[in-house]
């Protein structure tokens, strides 16, 4: 059965392992501005990146921009979640479907259409002025909310497809049970479709968490030039900077980050979801 | 194992084809030329004035590399141990050229083997690269907005225009660079832009992401004043934006787009033919009708029309200076850094 793992497991460690490897190599070289790279084996590039009060700002960020944008799908994502899993009509891979368009457009075409939607020229401040509603532009477009518009539209289909799976699961008798027995409906949410759907919560977060942790697109096309998230921050290192080590060092402490609050948030959650188990079982 | 009669003849068929493209395959490695350049309008005019009607009747082929300045330089130093690099010419900005001369990716050029060379302008000339096209920085304004025409780049610090000066982002340095001779400093110090940023930040100066972004800003009259390259300028200008410019009087910095010959390339000759090509006047002539960058050679004449928007005056030309390439390959982190985390934070 092992063998099973091969082929996937050879394409990884080749195309991922190799690659970060080399990458977690360099990150302990050093820089310097006529050589590029210095080969050392120091951890400098780690200390510096959190010495720096504007790198830790950039994590803070990045951190409060991809938690807000995780909960933001969740809570988004969730009734449209329940709906997909219960709906009953032939209808039901249609909206499937639907559902998926989001990801049928590349992330840099989406934020094109945002920039033509949100930017001080575009659709939305053309019509206000317009109607004489406001007489400047509303800046909405390079600022923190645009990039979470931005994101939350490109993670959503991903939250509500691993919810709707789960909650498929949940057999219906059981809320039928519960609103039987006097429930009402938010009890019933509260008390059985919640908790059994814990799972769920948990895997569509952790996936949805992760994919906000390393934007990139929007948080450049949206955020603009002020606005600064780790996944950029390292691009500009790699490229604008021509600094590979620090940016390197960058990298590897946005995956240890992500790395860390996915194990112990999904290892809380699914604790949660074992005790409430044992509770039913007692 | 047996063989079938339909694979059997498939594979000879496979087998003999290939034996045939085999001697094609390395007459075409001997007449190729592979370029490594931008795509968008440079790499077109490249096809169209210079890769059809020069290159390919002297039965060479010419392979574009098309990539942002960036890859290309990470790709110049990656190969630079390899014994065959992939690359024959390689187009980058005069201070991208200079850094990957000074990692000893270049050779240095046969002036010799160029019929052209004896018309390149003099102060363009380099031992490892030929210039292409260049221009110079200047000050765009919208003429509408700002009827006082400015004469220096410290006029970018009237309080008359807060919240109306703009900058592209991608463009840090030579900004920087801007507010550093506006603070007495020179092509040799950009301290002094320290304190005229945060003083420009505190008027409002606004920062776009990107050159197009900043043109749209200027289309929409977001703001009015901006330091560009003058081919910027004329292009916009074409595009319709309002738009006049000034050479500031603090300083002429000059932009110079450059070809060289990687060391470890596989066709040098086709190179060396190639670069000739690339100064032929009337090659020169298109870029400058296109894009707004001066020819740079002497012998290359331009539309009086075209000339008299791009062209810089005899004094203009006179005080134009390359920067000072081991000052920014020294300061440049500094520079980007200040820029990101005081700047723009």
């Amino acid at each position: 059965m092992a063998a099973l793992v091969l082929p996937a497991g050879l394409l990884v460690s080749l195309l991922l392992l190799a690659p970060m490897l080399l990458l977690f190599r360099i990150s302990l070289n050093l820089y310097s501005p006529t050589e590029m790279m210095v080969e050392a084996t120091s951890a400098a590039n780690y200390l510096r990146a959190v010495a720096d009060p504007y790198y830790r700002q950039v994590l803070v960020t990045t951190l409060l921009v991809a938690s807000g944008s995780t909960l933001l799908a969740l809570l988004l994502g969730f009734p449209a979640a329940y709906w997909l899993a219960r709906m009953q009509s032939r209808w039901k891979s249609f909206a499937t479907v639907v559902v998926m368009f989001p990801l049928l457009v590349g992330n840099v075409v989406r934020a094109a259409g945002w920039l033509a939607l949100l930017g001080n020229g575009g659709a939305i401040n053309a019509a206000l002025l317009g109607l004489g509603v406001i007489a400047a532009p509303l800046p909405l477009l390079y600022n923190t909310g645009a990039v979470v518009a931005g994101i939350v539209a490109v993670v959503l289909p991903y939250m509500i497809l691993t919810l709707a799976a789960v909650i498929e699961s949940i057999p219906r008798q059981a809320e039928e049970a519960a609103a039987n027995l006097g429930a009402r409906p938010m009890t019933v949410f509260r008390r059985v479709v919640l908790p059994l759907a814990l799972p769920g919560v948990a895997a569509g977060s952790v996936l949805v968490f992760v994919l906000c942790m390393n934007t990139y697109a929007s948080a450049v096309l949206l955020g603009g030039p002020q606005f600064k998230m780790m996944a950029p921050a390292v691009y500009d290192q790699f490229v604008r900077g021509n600094n590979w080590p620090f940016g390197a060092a960058l990298a590897f402490i946005l995956l240890g980050i992500t790395l860390t609050l996915t194990v112990v948030g999904s290892a809380a959650l699914g604790r949660r979801y074992r005790r409430g188990k044992l509770e039913e079982a007692a | 194992m047996t063989f079938s009669r339909r694979g059997t003849l498939a594979a000879g068929a496979a087998l003999a084809s290939a034996a045939a493209g085999l001697p094609g395959l390395a007459r075409a490695q001997g007449r190729q030329v592979v370029v490594g350049t931008w795509g968008g309008d440079y790499g077109e005019l490249l096809r169209q004035n210079i890769d059809m009607p020069l290159i390919a009747p002297q039965g060479i082929e010419v392979l574009q590399d098309v990539a942002n300045a960036d890859p290309r330089k990470t790709k110049l130093l990656a190969e630079r141990q390899a014994r065959r690099g992939t690359m024959d010419v390689a187009c980058l900005s005069d201070t991208d050229m200079h850094m990957m001369a000074q990692q000893n990716a270049l050779d240095t050029l046969d002036m010799g083997r160029l019929s052209r060379s004896g018309s390149i302008v003099a102060g363009l000339r380099k031992p490892y690269a030929i210039p292409h096209i260049y221009s110079a920085l200047v000050l765009l304004y919208n003429p509408d907005k700002v009827t006082t025409p400015p004469k220096s780049f410290a006029d970018m610090w009237d309080p008359k225009y807060r919240g109306r000066v703009g900058f592209s982002d991608i463009l840090y340095s030579t900004n920087t660079f801007a507010a550093a001779v506006a603070g007495g400093g020179s092509f040799s110090d950009y301290g002094p832009a320290r304190d005229k940023l945060m003083a420009l930040r505190s008027l409002d100066a606004k920062v776009y992401p990107s050159n197009e972004a900043l043109a749209a800003a200027l289309k929409g009259e977001e703001v009015w004043m901006a330091p560009m390259w003058l081919a910027r300028g004329f292009m916009w200008q074409k595009a319709g934006i309002p738009l006049r410019h000034v050479v500031p009087s603090e300083a002429a910095y000059a932009i110079v787009f450059e070809a060289a010959v990687p060391r470890n390339s596989r066709n040098k000759d086709q190179a060396y033919a190639y670069l000739d090509a690339m100064l032929k006047p009337e090659a020169q002539t298109a870029f400058a009708d296109r894009m707004g960058y001066l020819p740079t050679v002497t012998d290359a004449s331009l539309p009086p029309e075209i000339a008299r928007q791009i062209s810089l005056t005899e004094a203009e030309q006179a005080r134009l200076r390359a920067p000072d390439y081991d000052y920014l390959l020294r300061a440049h982190t500094d520079i980007l850094d200040f820029w990101n985390k005081q700047f723009k934070a």
